[in-house]
């Protein structure tokens, strides 16, 4: 008596189930048609199409080219992850903006890099999106010259790059490593964008 | 059992007791509070996903699409009473699988060495993970109870 009670509720469960699905289904659907900024129902989320600016634009770096510009001391490397990873090492002429605390660096971001500066930003692993989220920031914030290595520090790593270890946050921007970038300061308009 | 007299006054209390209402409302109004900055921000929830990296990427956007309104219909049928076991049986199932998700991102985040504990856009969230998996245990309590109350309890809960 008791099993075939449950028996049917089960049995009714299931089929309420399959019919509020099917209702959030068609609801969600018509929302989607409905709103503005309507997501398309399968969408790319390769690297190389979630990196791609409406310009057509990609914000991917070779990582010949960042070496190139590391070598060069022609850009600002900057280190996404979180401050333990880049004490425990790091590429040689980035600096820590961990974008999980993006709030508490953005002064420095401001104080440090120019508005014409060439910023890599970098994390570590094939899915990492630490980097992306940083550079669409900076890019939002009005640096024009941003890209994105990815999978950063695994590759700097594998092919035998120079790389740091300690320096918790960002002094060795001063010290260890020069930037030989076209300083102008210009705070001015820095602060207006804010 | 003590707790089953507590509807000492008429309608949903005496039916179903106070404890089923009040677990009831609960979850429902969860659900609803979560559906809302899913709904509002299509965009960013289908990120979110994506971040989770459990679902193949041609799922991402419907599952961003269908999810919340699922969860919004949840919550409100859960508050009105309306096809409370298939309601409850799948806010269950889904709890159940956003625990597990997280935990298994959770056990994966530090293999991976990423660093993408983050699921918010705005880099701003600190939370441990951990929390949220916690929070989201707390959840199931209510729900199981619910389950067991209606499936298997000898209590019957009208229906609406």
């Amino acid at each position: 008596m008791k099993t075939d009670r449950i028996v049917g509720k089960t049995w009714r469960a299931i089929w309420q189930s399959g019919l509020i699905f099917i209702l959030a289904a068609v609801a969600g659907l018509l929302m989607n048609q409905a709103r503005s900024d309507t997501l398309p129902l399968v969408a790319d989320w390769s690297p190389e199409a979630r990196l791609t600016e409406n310009s057509g634009e990609s914000l991917i770096i070779s990582l010949e080219e960042a070496k190139a510009l590391c070598s060069d001391k022609d850009a600002v490397f900057l280190d996404a992850r979180s401050p333990e990873d880049y004490v425990q090492g790091h590429i040689r002429c980035a600096q820590n903006i961990p974008w999980q605390s993006f709030d508490e660096y953005i002064d420095r971001v401001f104080e440090t890099i120019p508005d014409n500066a060439r910023i890599v930003t970098y994390c570590d692993g094939e899915h990492c999106s630490l980097s992306e989220d940083l550079a669409k920031e900076l890019l939002s914030m009005g640096y024009e010259n941003v890209k994105v290595l990815l999978n950063g520090w695994t590759r700097w790593l594998e092919a035998g790059l120079p790389v740091e270890k300690g320096h918790e946050g960002h002094s060795d921007g001063r010290e260890g490593y020069q930037w030989n970038l076209l300083m102008r300061p210009t705070m001015n308009m820095r602060t207006a964008k804010r | 059992m003590a707790k089953d007299q507590t509807g000492f006054l008429r309608g949903q209390w005496k039916q179903e007791g106070l404890f089923a209402l009040v677990a009831r409302m609960i979850l429902g109004a969860v659900f609803i509070y979560a559906s809302i900055d899913k709904i509002l921000n299509p965009a960013a929830f289908a990120k979110a996903v994506y971040n989770y990296q459990i679902l193949p990427e041609g799922l991402i956007n419907l599952t961003a699409i269908v999810l919340p309104c699922l969860e919004l219909i949840l919550g409100i049928f859960l508050i009105i009473g309306l096809f409370r076991e298939g309601s409850l049986g799948l806010v269950t199932f889904l709890l159940l699988v956003f625990f597990g998700s997280m935990v298994f991102n959770l056990a994966r985040g530090l293999d991976i060495h990423c660093g993408c504990f983050s699921m918010s856009t705005d880099g701003t969230n600190n939370t441990p993970m951990v929390l949220y998996v916690f929070r989201d245990g707390l959840f199931l309590l209510p729900a199981l109870f619910l389950l067991y109350r209606t499936f298997l309890s000898r209590r019957q809960i009208a229906d609406a």
